[in-house]
């Protein structure tokens, strides 16, 4: 059974949405504090396989709770819950490495919808089936290997974890190795976003993903803007 | 907002440099300019006049802009702060009723519901209340349409109304009354929105431990004073006065995540001034509570 921590100081919000996670059949728990939740989270590393998380939270707030989860190696699917929806707000979340965010107020259906796409794509990365396609476990390129059961990049005895979006993003773009897909069909078929998300998020997302792959992310081999379009990925370049 | 405020800083250095420049040019010129045309006393004196005016320009252009940087920092903090009072019990509100739409609930169930909606508009609506008040007692003209007010009964239906809405049911907030009637002249509704803000920051700043003392009491031959004791987080000396100004939050509560606009001491302030009295605040210092006092001119028989 899946498991989710709402990490929500307010108090009606978090009964509201334990209530609805465990009428949907799954294992839901609450912490108010984002220093608590910050050390639950890492000192057990596998407790829960999504985190819902407030931005103003007592203690640690929810942009520094994922940085720090991040940069402590663990990489459970985050999706951020705010009030402040402002892009700066947004971007700042997805720079510090939360997977998808949600603003306040926001759809039950909307919400559950999220949650279910965030544990779908976990087991979906992990060659779980899919809708239609022939699992992908691995990818080798130009010296790198692409591990999306363990979401990791290896290459010359370095690891690089990947959290969830990352890997996911990944994954699209090597199963359309060679083709440009735009900014919008990322947000559609990665994000599963169809509202009007600013496409700034895959961009981070992208840039992210360049000083992982990429040489000289300045200078992109293999993952190529393509301009006034989206991006291309190309594993074997020409030159 | 840090980011912006980085932003701030830097422009205000910016401005601070170039009047620092211009400064030095003007020095420069004067006394280039004397140099050259010691003898011409008329145009020096033109020269020295215009000079103090500029200079003088340059530091009020300065403070001015020191001074909007400041409240529109402040205003920012409000903004965030009331959107997210606002935006949070909607959220909550939404979320609750569309489970009751979505889902079969028990009646037990429903009315759990139903009754989180119900404290969840409250709160919505003391937001509201309170953003429209802070906005009408803005003006420091006296109140008008003055009627006699029951100073204990005011303070009695706020300190059980505060103390349903904080679910606090073990005497936390003790009401001691002297003996006497103490009635003033004034807006009954301000006078409640005034005690209720200090009944309220007394609850919050508690922390976990709420324990507030109420007190009604004379105050010299003609005035009345109601304070307000908490053992709460407490305040710094120089913060004492900072706290009643509009949108300012005490540092410690803006950490410790308190919720709040800034505008509930600014309220209390007005009602007083309106009301031909004062409000002050004292504390032993941080960690050591602290007491409001409201004191009101009584009504003269």
């Amino acid at each position: 059974m899946s498991r989710v921590l709402i990490v929500e100081d307010e108090e009606h919000l978090a009964a509201g949405l334990k209530f609805n996670l465990e009428t949907e059949g799954l294992v839901a728990e609450v912490e108010e504090n984002g220093q608590v939740a910050l050390d639950r989270l890492t000192s057990e590393p596998n407790e829960f396989d999504v985190v819902l998380l407030d931005v103003m939270l007592p203690g640690l707030d929810g942009f520094e709770v994922v940085r720090r989860l991040r940069e402590a190696g663990r990489f459970v699917p985050v999706m951020l819950l705010t009030a402040r929806s402002h892009t700066d707000d947004v971007l700042r979340g997805f720079e510090a490495g939360a997977d998808d965010y949600l603003p306040k107020p926001f759809d039950l259906a909307i919400l559950l919808a999220r949650v279910q796409g965030l544990l779908r794509r976990k087991t979906w990365l992990r060659g779980g089936e899919a809708a239609g396609d022939e699992a992908l476990e691995e990818f080798r390129f130009a010296g790198k290997h692409i591990d999306f059961r363990e979401q990791v990049l290896r290459w010359d005895g370095t690891e690089q974890p990947l959290t969830l979006m990352e890997a996911t993003l990944l994954r699209y773009l090597v199963r359309h190795d060679g083709q440009t897909v735009s900014r919008k069909v990322l947000l559609e078929e990665v994000w599963g976003v169809r509202e009007d998300t600013d496409t700034r998020t895959v961009d981070n997302f992208i840039a992210r993903l360049r000083r992982y792959i990429e040489a000289e992310p300045s200078d992109p081999k293999h993952l190529h803007t393509i301009r006034g379009v989206g991006y291309r990925f190309v594993s074997e370049p020409a030159d | 907002m840090d980011r912006s405020g980085g932003t701030r800083k830097r422009s205000v250095l910016l401005v601070a440099l170039l009047g620092a420049g211009l400064i030095a040019v003007a020095v420069a010129l004067n006394v280039s300019f004397i140099v050259a045309n010691w003898r011409a006393g008329l145009l020096l004196l033109v020269g020295i006049v215009s000079f103090a005016v500029l200079i003088g320009g340059l530091a009020l252009n300065t403070a001015f802009l020191i001074r909007e940087i400041r409240k529109s920092e402040q205003h920012d903090a409000f903004i965030h702060a009331v959107t997210h009072e606002l935006k949070t019990p909607l959220a909550s509100i939404k979320l609750y009723l569309q489970t009751l739409r979505q889902r079969e609930l028990s009646p037990d169930k429903q009315h759990e519901l139903i009754d989180t909606m119900l404290e969840d508009s409250d709160r919505l609506q003391r937001t509201i209340d309170q953003i429209l008040l802070a906005g009408k007692t803005g003006d420091a003209r006296r109140v008008d349409n003055a009627t006699t007010v029951d100073v204990s009964a005011v303070v009695d239906e706020c300190v059980t109304l505060a103390g349903k809405r904080h679910h606090l049911v073990n005497g936390e907030v003790q009401l001691s009354v002297s003996p006497g009637t103490f009635v003033v002249m004034g807006d009954r509704d301000e006078l409640v929105a005034a005690v209720t803000n200090l009944v309220d920051n007394a609850i919050k700043y508690s922390g976990d431990r709420v324990k507030v003392a109420v007190d009604v009491a004379r105050a010299g031959a003609r005035r009345v004073s109601i304070s307000v004791r908490d053992q709460g987080i407490g305040i710094k000396g120089p913060e004492l006065k900072r706290v009643f100004r509009r949108f300012y939050r005490l540092p410690a509560a803006l950490q410790s995540r308190v919720r709040g606009t800034g505008v509930g001491l600014s309220i209390v302030q007005a009602v007083a001034r309106r009301h031909g009295g004062r409000a002050y605040a004292e504390s032993r210092g941080a960690g050591r509570g602290s007491t409001f006092t409201l004191e009101l001119p009584m009504r003269s028989s």
